[in-house]
């Protein structure tokens, strides 16, 4: 059985200018242990679906579907069973570490906080927090847990973030975007933190990335994203040698390492989504089907791609 | 720190330096107004006209020949001493008076102080909370009014509810707590609604942070994330608010004070206006003005303290 | 030679069309419903105090003996003071005190605001850093007690309490208009209106003021509840306008002696004072949130 189980996924927001969908029929399922990657550009509903599923969202957000955790629908449980389950079985790791610490609490109490509500005493929760901090590779942990986030580097906000969301061993973490705006250095270790992550046998992981070379690495499993809807997914490696949607071929290309060609276009607007395929005017192998039919996703296997031309 | 720190003690005291000032030329604009003043005050009786050589002795007697800059110099270099002259109609010193009603203004202050934050915090959440719903909108045609009702009806309205109609408390005067409770209610109301207004908006921006989403993914309470998490950002803004408003209280709630016949600064300069009593009128001047900018000196100082983030150059 | 002139056109030497003032979110004001119904609510109670001698039967001033203190009838709809006059009468005669007095205080207050801040940011320099300074110490102390000050220095008088409370207000606007001068100075079209030789008080007078002037002017609107408060305060405590003058401040000052008898003298001037004020507090909620949509205000009628 699958340890999450996310089926028929929409998420909408009510805004001024109208009711935008931001996710639309989203479906999959991430076993024990295994590593799915969510990929797409900016705006492509990615992130939404990670905050969704621990009901992080504004309150403007209309979320509907179901989504599974062991047997619980995480959608439409009761605040307060939820609440057990965050931090200790699901946790989250944000995409921008510099506004998801509270910039006037001390970095130790924001990581020994979430011992505390365990039961622990304050002060053995300190410990577990500069235990948690040493463990990050922060150096000198006893220093750095009174300071304040704005005296941190980026790299060790980013670190500290992960760590708070690792503290309480979660079966699943959800890691949104975490190599976001890091400069290249930091990305690497980063890069190498997740991988040592990814080594924990028992630990799920739902990686949020537009970074196609992190998510390669590290994932058993991809998912392509687009304009809100699953495009593609399948097994890491053979989606990313053997690509067969057009737009996952497009993403691929645009990879430095792969020529740096750029996709033409933009995505749709999700105020307004075209009748047909909503990838139909930015793809090459542009059919007249694709303007009138939007594209059903096709199981074959282990695969699954939504597009009229396979 | 100390640069700064420098640089806001120089700009408070040509503040006050200028305040003291210009209320001084002002208080003397009508030449020989003054000895006049004081004569009345003194030896004569009802509608008796002073004569000249009664003005000539009393001017010479309080230096009023020369200059006016010169008098207030010598007002000035006394000030700086702790002497803040001596009050007409009173004929005690003014430090004296000064120190004898101050304190009666500081216990309203606090009092007022404390109500205004212990009903305007947690009301300000509540109403965050419950956003668009009936609480909220109540609170805020609550907080509306309060906003826009002048200070002294509310008073006149107090007393007509609970002095004149329910005889639970006295109209007015100074004592124990009875008698602070209607002056207390009155002056705090419009702080009240302000620090609910902006503790209201501060939530509402602050919950919309990834720090809160962040916190709430750690699987926190609600409370909890209120309290600790949100609370103190959403705190920030009003500190500045707050400050004013204590300052405007020590600064003597002029209009609450007469109306309760409240023995603090503010009744004190209305009485000194009244009679045109200079030497009172410029202590209580000073005084307020200093309170009042040295209130703002510490809020600013504070803001070091609650947010890490500041520091002063 | 036309080449020379076309690429002198290119660089931005000629002046170009005078820019014009941005209306859009002024225009926004008129549709916002919160807004045109307190405006229409306003605009009622000023007809209504201006045409009070055609409305009230009663002299505002015409002392009856007879008739004093008496609950609200038929024939004194509100009831009358202790010395017989009409409340109702008065309660509208006040409210065009009220309203004559608040804007002479915001006009005077504007206007030496827009001259000394206009004069700061435009000219800069030295007359800048003194009147800087100037503007900073008339906004950190408390006005009230300044104006106090001054009327007990100058004498109670409706015209000494617009100088007082002119004074009081100015310096908010003087910095407004400073910021604003300073901003629209910088733009292109005044640097090339001074490179075609346009003289200081032209460029001041045709192309800054204009520009500066909006954002200022709404500002002085909002602030007219908080004017028409200072000012009843004041009268309230005796400061100001003299009693025989009907004045809603006034009018509860001497209502407050007969709270036992005669408790409406303090509810119904109280009453008028504060749906006065709750309307301009909407309308200044209602404007912000037009001007300025990021801020998150609590006018009623908009959420």
């Amino acid at each position: 059985m699958a340890l999450l189980e996310v089926s028929h996924l929409d998420v909408g927001f009510n805004t001024q200018l109208g009711s935008v969908q931001a996710v639309n029929d989203v479906s999959f399922q991430i076993k024990k242990g295994e590593t799915l990657g969510l990929i797409g550009e900016s705006g492509s509903g990615k992130s939404v679906i990670g905050m969704s599923l621990l009901r992080l969202l504004p309150m403007n957000a209309c979320v509907k579907g179901e989504a599974f955790f062991e047997g619980k629908d995480l959608l439409t449980m009761k605040e307060k069973d939820l609440q057990k389950i965050r931090g200790e079985r699901i946790s989250f790791i944000p995409q921008n570490p510099t506004a998801s610490l509270n910039p006037l609490l001390k970095n130790g109490l924001q990581v020994s906080e979430v011992f505390e509500r365990k039961g622990h005493s304050k002060e053995n929760s300190w410990k577990s927090a500069l235990k948690v901090m040493e463990r990050l590779m922060i150096r000198d942990p006893g220093l750095s847990a009174k300071k304040y986030p704005h005296q941190l580097s980026g790299g060790m906000r980013q670190r500290l973030v992960a760590g708070i969301a690792l503290s309480l061993q979660p079966e699943l973490v959800i890691a949104d975007e975490p190599t976001k705006g890091l400069d290249s250095l930091t990305r690497g270790k980063t890069i190498e933190f997740f991988k040592h992550l990814e080594g924990d046998e028992d630990r799920a992981m739902l990686l949020i990335t537009h970074d196609l070379d992190l998510a390669y690495e590290i994932c058993d499993r991809l998912a392509v994203l687009y304009a809100g809807e699953i495009v593609e997914m399948g097994p890491a490696g053979e989606l990313m040698d053997l690509p067969s949607h057009p737009y996952t071929r497009g993403l691929i290309k645009s990879l430095p390492k792969n020529g740096l060609i750029p996709l033409e276009g933009r995505s749709p607007s999700l105020l307004e989504l075209p009748g047909g395929c909503y990838f139909g005017e930015r793809c090459c192998h542009h059919k007249k089907e694709c303007s009138c039919k939007h594209p059903q996703l096709k199981n074959s296997g282990a695969w699954q791609t939504r597009c009229h031309l396979n | 720190m100390f640069h700064y720190l420098l640089k806001r003690l120089a700009f408070m005291g040509l503040t006050i330096l200028a305040v003291s000032g210009l209320t001084f030329f002002l208080m003397n604009i009508i030449p020989g107004g003054t000895a006049e003043l004081i004569l009345k005050h003194t030896v004569l009786e009802l509608e008796e006209i002073p004569t000249s050589e009664q003005i000539a002795e009393i001017s010479s007697q309080y230096n009023l020949h020369d200059p006016l800059y010169i008098q207030f110099g010598r007002w000035l270099a006394d000030a700086l001493h702790g002497d803040l002259g001596s009050s007409y109609i009173l004929k005690k010193p003014v430090t004296y008076l000064l120190l004898l009603r101050l304190p009666a203004t500081i216990y309203l202050a606090l009092a007022s102080m404390t109500i205004a934050i212990a009903l305007g915090v947690p009301l300000g959440v509540i109403c965050a909370v419950k956003e668009n719903k009936f609480t909220d909108y109540l609170l805020r045609i609550v907080t509306l009014v309060g906003v826009s009702m002048p200070g002294f009806w509310l008073a006149l309205l107090l007393i007509l509810l609970f002095s004149v109609t329910l005889k639970l408390v006295p109209v007015a005067g100074y004592g124990g707590i009875k008698y602070l409770i209607l002056p207390a209610i009155a002056l705090s109301m419009h702080t009240m609604a302000v620090t609910l207004r902006m503790v209201r908006t501060g939530m509402l921006e602050v919950m919309n942070q990834p720090y809160i989403a962040f916190a709430t993914s750690k699987g926190l309470p609600p409370r909890y994330i209120i309290i600790k998490h949100a609370l103190k950002n959403a705190l920030l803004p009003t500190l500045t608010v707050l400050g004013l408003s204590l300052g405007y209280m020590l600064g003597g709630a002029v209009v609450i004070e007469t109306i309760f016949a409240w023995p603090g600064v503010g009744s004190l300069l209305v009485d000194a206006i009244t009679a045109r009593d200079i030497p009172l009128v410029q202590g209580c001047v000073l005084t307020i003005v200093g309170i009042f900018v040295t209130i703002n000196l510490f809020v600013d100082l504070i803001y070091t303290y609650v947010d890490p983030r500041i520091r002063y150059g | 030679m036309v080449k020379i002139m076309k690429s002198a056109n290119y660089f931005g030497w000629h002046p170009g069309p005078f820019p014009q003032i941005n209306w859009a979110p002024y225009h926004k004001i008129l549709t916002n419903r919160t807004v045109t119904v307190c405006l229409m609510i306003l605009g009622v109670m000023v007809m209504l105090s201006f045409l009070a001698p055609l409305i009230t039967p009663y002299d505002p001033n015409a002392i009856d003996l007879k008739s004093s203190l008496q609950s609200p009838s038929v024939d004194h709809p509100l009831g009358t003071d202790h010395l017989g006059r009409d409340v109702l009468s008065r309660l509208l005669y006040g409210a065009k005190t009220s309203f004559l007095i608040s804007l002479s205080v915001v006009v005077f207050a504007l206007s030496l605001g827009i001259i000394l801040g206009g004069a700061a940011g435009y000219f800069g320099g030295l007359a800048d850093e003194i009147l800087s300074r100037v503007i900073d110490i008339f906004l950190s102390f408390p006005g009230i007690i300044f104006a106090l000050a001054l009327i007990g220095a100058l004498g109670s008088s409706v015209l000494n309490l617009i100088i007082a409370l002119g004074l009081v207000h100015w310096a908010s606007y003087a910095r407004l208009m400073r910021g604003q001068v300073l901003s629209v100075k910088n733009n292109d079209y005044v640097s090339s209106a001074r490179v075609i030789g346009a003289s200081d008080r032209r460029i001041l007078i045709k192309h800054i003021l204009p520009n500066a002037l909006a954002p200022v002017i709404v500002l002085a609107t909002l602030d007219m509840g908080h004017v028409i408060l200072s000012a009843a305060a004041l009268s309230f405590l005796g400061l100001g306008i003299p009693p025989s003058v009907p004045e809603w401040g006034s009018m509860l000052n001497a209502g407050k002696e007969f709270m036992r008898t005669a408790p409406y003298l303090t509810i119904f001037p109280g009453l008028a004072l504060t749906i006065t004020v709750v309307l301009f507090s909407l309308l200044g909620d209602g404007f912000r949130e037009i001007l300025d949509p990021e801020s998150e205000v609590m006018g009623l009628g908009a959420a």
